[in-house]
């Protein structure tokens, strides 16, 4: 009996533990979440209660009109969004490409000089793509790669190039080794092999390295600001700026903020949804340093 | 709930991964065969377009870049060979040297609120407790959404009678609800900062918690055995043994302060006057407000180097001795 008793009030402390656990961390989630909800609340306001004093009278006035006015206005941010998404979905899907071929190269086909390739291409990290701008621009004027959701597109496969070939080569050294083995007797052409035996095998590499470029490319804005100048080609970071600053007429802050929760929903929604591929990025290109 | 596949990624360190072909090469005892000549061959074939793609558009420019900022590089007409004159005039241009003195006191500010709420963040959703993902989650989407979106949110809320930052601060008699926040350098940089460390604190979460994942159980196990604290724990076992996750998630960190810029473009400006611009902003106005390529391509070499030294030091630094 005396062990049970002397275990009973170490439980009940291990239960108020618990319960104070999981209090902090609904307050921690709330200081990290509430903002970013009441921003959603906050940009369902009629403009007139958003740059207006706060009062309780205009509180509860919930309207859909910056929506409506953003999406079928002259600022036609529908076409900023499409622009995002075409240069986002684009790099994501040439960084999963060449970063496959490439961590197959390197894990499967050792080769003399593999290793100071791969530095090279890791080099691509230790370069900040904020300082190497300038050059940049100029290299894209001589290949007509300016104003070009496709240039926009290749500058930012480049940047998360690193990453992506540091992931998929870890894919590849995971499968294991008699499929390899198994794969070069049977006589199976390279290509063939990557896609028939090795593909089951590296899809979720392929999704980290999707899903990192997707979100790198859907919020990245200094590039975008810099590599196009024409309005129609604008990416939803940079057309923002320009509601920001009232390029089309006034400053509307409601539409301010029902732009920036367009450009942050999917964000959210994507990371939710794909986020243990995430963290396996994150991981992953961690560990590289 | 899901966990997180890549933790198992954590606990075997890169060069301990087996690799596999280099065996099955060496097996067969045929070094330099038809065999090892066609995989040099494929091997090259599918590594090209990486290295295509690397060499055009990042190790090409910081050549080419380096050329530039070696002559005058003007917009029409010969281009001139000019030595080091750039370097010259860089330390006479008081905006650039402005910027990188307003850049070292930004990092300055926000790398330890970042490091230590990341840490204790890490340490708060490490365990396998029932809800510690979700919170995790929550934790990191800030960081998701990105600061561009966030930075505009922030404008709104932070205009003196309309904002909420300014309604709730001064119904808790903080502020007074006039404030503008972003027309005063020192206001300008304070909310520029908490933004930040609030935004980034959950990737020095994720990057903490996965080193503290990978320490393996039992050393934690010995440690209880022998009656160590929880304090002394944390300080003599785990802190040493996170020191290369630490100095990743530092360098992340600092890194990503020097390079700044959307946060101040779409807050600041760069205003009042210069005092909020950052070393990226003052490379890009060089460049494309004032057309000078030459100068804006030597502060860019500058930045490459800081950052590199940033870098190499701070890794040096926390990783040496452990090894």
């Amino acid at each position: 009996m005396a062990p049970a008793r002397s275990r009973r009030p170490q439980r009940k402390r291990r239960r108020s533990g618990f319960g104070w656990y999981l209090a902090g961390g609904v307050a921690i989630s709330a200081v990290f979440s509430v903002p970013l909800l009441w921003e959603i609340f906050r940009s369902f306001q009629p403009e007139s209660a958003i740059s207006a004093a706060p009062s309780s009278r205009t509180f509860g006035d919930l309207t859909t009109a910056n929506y409506q006015a953003l999406l079928s206005g002259q600022d036609d941010i529908i076409r900023n969004v499409t622009n995002s998404l075409i240069v986002a979905i684009l790099a994501a899907v040439m960084t999963a490409a060449v970063a496959t071929l490439a961590g197959y190269g390197f894990a499967i086909f050792r080769f003399r000089g593999s290793g100071s390739v791969f530095g090279m291409v890791l080099l691509a990290f230790m370069i900040p793509f904020q300082a190497v701008l300038t050059p940049l621009f100029l290299e894209m004027h001589f290949l007509h790669l300016l104003n070009s959701l496709i240039g926009l597109a290749l500058f930012y496969t480049t940047f998360n190039l690193p990453v992506g070939v540091y992931v998929m080569r870890n894919s590849f050294h995971q499968v294991p080794r008699e499929l390899v083995d198994a794969a070069r007797v049977d006589g199976a052409s390279v290509i063939t092999t990557l896609v028939s035996v090795f593909r089951p095998l590296i899809m979720p590499g392929i999704a980290t390295t999707a899903l990192y470029a997707f979100l790198f490319s859907w919020t990245e804005f200094l590039g975008a600001l810099s590599f196009l100048t024409n309005d129609s080609l604008f990416t939803l970071p940079v057309a923002l700026s320009n509601v920001e600053t009232g390029t089309y007429g006034a400053v509307n802050y409601g539409l301010l903020l029902a732009g920036a929760v367009i450009a942050m929903v999917p964000c959210i929604v994507v990371y939710v949804g794909l986020q243990r591929y995430y963290v396996r990025g994150l991981v992953s290109g961690a560990l590289k340093g | 709930m899901t966990k997180a596949p890549g933790m198992t990624l954590a606990a075997s360190p890169p060069g301990r991964v087996p690799a596999l072909a280099r065996v099955a090469g060496a097996r067969r005892g045929l070094p330099r065969t038809a065999q090892s000549r066609r995989n040099t061959r494929t091997g090259l074939a599918l590594v090209s377009p990486a290295l295509i793609f690397v060499s055009v558009f990042a190790l090409f420019p910081l050549g080419f870049g380096i050329y530039i900022s070696l002559t005058d590089w003007p917009l029409i007409g010969p281009i001139h060979f000019i030595g080091l004159s750039n370097y010259q005039n860089l330390i006479h241009n008081s905006v650039f040297l402005q910027s990188i003195v307003f850049t070292l006191k930004y990092t300055g500010i926000v790398t330890i609120p970042i490091f230590v709420i990341g840490y204790a963040l890490a340490v708060f959703v490490r365990s396998n407790r029932p809800g510690a993902t979700l919170f995790r989650t929550i934790i990191f989407l800030p960081y998701i959404v990105g600061l561009v979106a966030e930075s505009y949110m922030a404008v709104v809320e932070l205009q003196p009678t309309s904002g909420t930052a300014n309604f709730v601060l001064s119904k808790l008699g903080i502020v007074s609800d006039s404030t503008a926040w972003l027309v005063h350098t020192g206001l300008a940089l304070t909310a520029v900062s908490i933004l930040v460390i609030w935004f980034a604190a959950g990737l020095t979460m994720m990057l903490l918690m996965a080193g503290m994942q990978s320490i393996p159980h039992e050393i934690y196990e010995s440690a209880r055995v022998d009656g160590a604290s929880w304090w002394s724990i944390e300080l003599r076992l785990t802190l040493p043994l996170l020191r290369r996750s630490i100095a990743l998630s530092l360098i992340v960190s600092v890194v990503g302060s020097f390079l700044a810029f959307n946060q101040f473009f779409i807050m600041t400006d760069g205003g009042p006057g210069t005092s909020t611009v950052p070393v990226v902003m003052s490379i890009f106005d060089t460049a494309f407000a004032q057309m000078d390529v030459g100068l804006a391509s030597a502060m860019s070499v500058v930045l490459v180097l800081v950052v590199g030294l940033i870098t190499f030091v701070q890794f040096r630094y926390l990783q040496g001795d452990s090894d």
